[in-house]
């Protein structure tokens, strides 16, 4: 019987390949789907790990979760010094560090923060040390730069027509280790030196002209070019922020306790400040994501039905042509049993590698995908099989063999005798 | 080794005024070799598929040394037919893509019949048959050495009855008329009935009984005349 249909399954070569290849295109299209939301969620879920609580000035909560966690470049309003110093000194707080957020080189976001998320991000560096001096650099694992190199910040992005700070350039000190985040495309610098380059914060005995409008700035919007601060790249870090603090549009905070962690986003949930679990914020963010994918889903599985009754007309169409040989088989006394289970067996083992290879290329099309947004967005698409998708496998080919019934009951209650006539 | 006991057949098709074929008696003796003959649409292949089961009847009796096919179930005449029916047919039906062995072995195969025996009688008969590569593929075949593939196929379950519907119709005259004795020759030897539906005059006159069917009713049977 397998020789039988080996046999045929060569003679319509062409249209076995076609079939195939359909219900292939047709089960990847849902695959991918599936994977791709997986992927998103899994690896946004894994970025925004390292960030318990963020807080920010008020306005949007998902902002605030994509300048901080994920590094999207966007103008986000500053909170007062104050702000900062207070959650340093809190005692619920493990660590509290700035993250200053506008500047750029070479197309990697640089990021003013402190020796304390470095050393949450990457408790070991890769190489090289950490930040010391206010002219030094931390760079993210997926960064292209070598120990050494020389970075001029460059105000907000290339693209925006930004400019670049003249009044300091950073040396590369050290490499984190993968995070698999966006962060591991950022280059992390003092915050002290961010504050100086942009006028902000300083020792008001040192710089006179500290104390003007530059406080209140937002970020992105700075209008380039008037005034340009430097800053002492040998200075070294001060992080008592008690002493010196400037204004920041986010603050990453380390929470000593889980209670502690609800006790802070309450307190800074009112007024000017936000704050937020940034896990929640994409919770949210993934219900409206997932009217995306039901959408997405439905049009997937629309082309499968679409696909299916193309294969059921294909193959009833196939049967007819059959009736000749089906009638033969029947005369030599094939039972009409041995008949049907021809026909459903071509047609299942045919849809069913057809499924395999359509699982193979959704994997494959999701690897490829998840790869490019790696390489852009520096944070790692985890595209995996789970559970669920055996559910789906198992539902499709369930399917297949029971689409497969139709025409293998056509040629089980054909009659032997007519068809030999015609 | 079958005898035939045919009493009170009669197929007709809803719309046709007369049966398309009626036998109120015939018999058909063991190891017996009847032609049929008749003008096209005289009920030939009617009478192939009702003695072979193919056709079911409802009335009258089948009887094949006991075996009534109009009381068997239609898995119950697939499963007698292929244990005691080889069947040659003027376009073969063989099935491409497979090697004469495989086309020759195939029924046995898919009723679970092709042991060991089976399998060497296939290639002694299609040795018998003059094919010297059971490995060829049919599509490369003659018509001739198709037809002779046909014929080891109808025999290598040592059927009891074999039937050939137009057996020579599609070939030159050289090569029906091996395949004549082939046919005659091989189920002779295996002490099968035959039954031959033939226009063939040539392959005719080698049976000794012939029948002639006309508008579904036997108008000649030269047994019945001798008697």
């Amino acid at each position: 019987m397998i020789g039988f249909i080996l046999a045929d399954i060569r003679r319509h070569k062409g249209g076995t390949i076609a079939i195939l290849l359909l219900v292939a295109f047709a089960v990847a299209l849902a695959v991918s789907v599936t994977l791709q939301e997986r992927a998103l969620r899994l690896g946004s879920a894994r970025a925004a790990n390292a960030f318990d609580l963020v807080i920010g000035a008020a306005g949007s909560e998902t902002q605030l979760v994509l300048s901080s966690v994920f590094l999207q470049p966007a103008p986000l309003p500053l909170m007062e010094g104050a702000v900062l110093q207070r959650l340093a000194a809190d005692p619920r707080v493990a660590f509290a560090a700035p993250i200053g957020f506008g500047d750029s080189f070479a197309g990697y976001p640089l990021v003013g923060t402190s020796t304390a998320l470095v050393a949450h991000l990457s408790p070991q560096l890769q190489e090289g040390v950490g930040l010391r001096q206010e002219g030094n650099a931390v760079i993210g694992s997926a960064v292209d730069l070598s120990m050494g190199a020389v970075i001029k910040p460059m105000h907000g992005t290339a693209e925006e027509g930004a400019h670049t700070h003249t009044g300091l350039a950073y040396a590369v000190v050290g490499r984190m280790k993968p995070t698999g985040t966006p962060w591991d495309r950022a280059i992390l610098v003092p915050i002290q030196a961010v504050w100086e380059l942009h006028g902000m914060g300083h020792d008001k005995a040192e710089h006179e002209e500290a104390g003007h409008e530059e406080a209140g700035h937002a970020e992105a919007g700075h209008a380039g070019g008037e005034h340009e601060h430097s800053a002492d790249a040998t200075a070294p870090i001060n992080e008592d922020w008690a002493e010196h603090s400037a204004g920041v549009p986010a603050v990453l905070v380390k929470p000593k306790t889980i209670a502690d962690a609800y006790k802070l986003r309450q307190e800074y949930r009112s007024g000017t400040t936000l704050a937020v679990f940034p896990g929640e914020v994409l919770t949210r963010l993934y219900a409206t994501l997932g009217d995306a994918k039901i959408l997405l889903m439905a049009v997937a599985i629309g082309t499968q039905v679409l696909i299916a009754a193309a294969l059921l007309l294909v193959t009833i169409m196939h049967v007819g042509q059959r009736r000749r040989q089906i009638g033969a088989l029947r005369a030599f006394g094939a039972s009409r049993t041995v008949v049907f289970r021809i026909v459903w067996l071509q047609l299942f083992a045919i849809s069913l590698a057809g499924i395999l290879l359509g699982f193979g290329l959704g994997y494959l099309v999701s690897d490829v995908i998840g790869g490019i947004v790696s390489r852009q967005n520096g944070f790692t698409m985890p595209v995996a099989f789970a559970r669920g998708d055996l559910a789906f496998a198992a539902f499709v080919t369930a399917f297949a063999a029971v689409l497969a019934v139709v025409p293998a009951v056509l040629a089980y209650r054909q009659s032997p005798a007519a068809a030999l006539k015609g | 080794m079958l005898s035939l006991t045919l009493k009170d057949i009669a197929v007709s098709y809803a719309g046709l005024a007369a049966p398309v074929l009626s036998v109120p008696a015939l018999q058909f003796a063991a190891g017996e070799n009847v032609a049929v003959t008749g003008a096209s649409g005289s009920g030939k292949s009617t009478f192939v598929n009702v003695v072979s089961g193919l056709e079911h009847v409802r009335e009258g009796r089948i009887d094949w040394s006991g075996t009534d096919l109009v009381r068997l179930a239609e898995h119950r005449r697939d499963h007698w037919r292929a244990e005691h029916v080889g069947l040659v047919m003027q376009d073969f039906h063989l099935f491409p893509g497979l090697s004469a062995l495989d086309n020759v072995l195939l029924p046995a195969r898919l009723a679970s019949a092709a042991s060991s025996a089976v399998k060497r009688r296939a290639r002694d008969l299609l040795a018998g048959t003059g094919l010297e590569r059971p490995g060829q593929s049919v599509e490369t075949m003659s018509r001739g050495e198709m037809q002779r593939v046909a014929i080891a196929r109808a025999l290598v379950r040592a059927p009891g009855i074999v039937i050939a519907d137009e057996p020579t119709a599609s070939l030159d005259e050289e090569s029906g008329q091996v395949i004549a004795d082939l046919l005659i020759g091989l189920a002779g030897a295996a002490g099968a009935t035959l039954i031959v539906v033939s226009h063939d005059p040539a392959l005719i006159s080698r049976l000794p009984r012939r029948i002639t069917l006309e508008r579904g009713q036997i108008s000649h049977d030269s047994k019945a005349a001798v008697i």
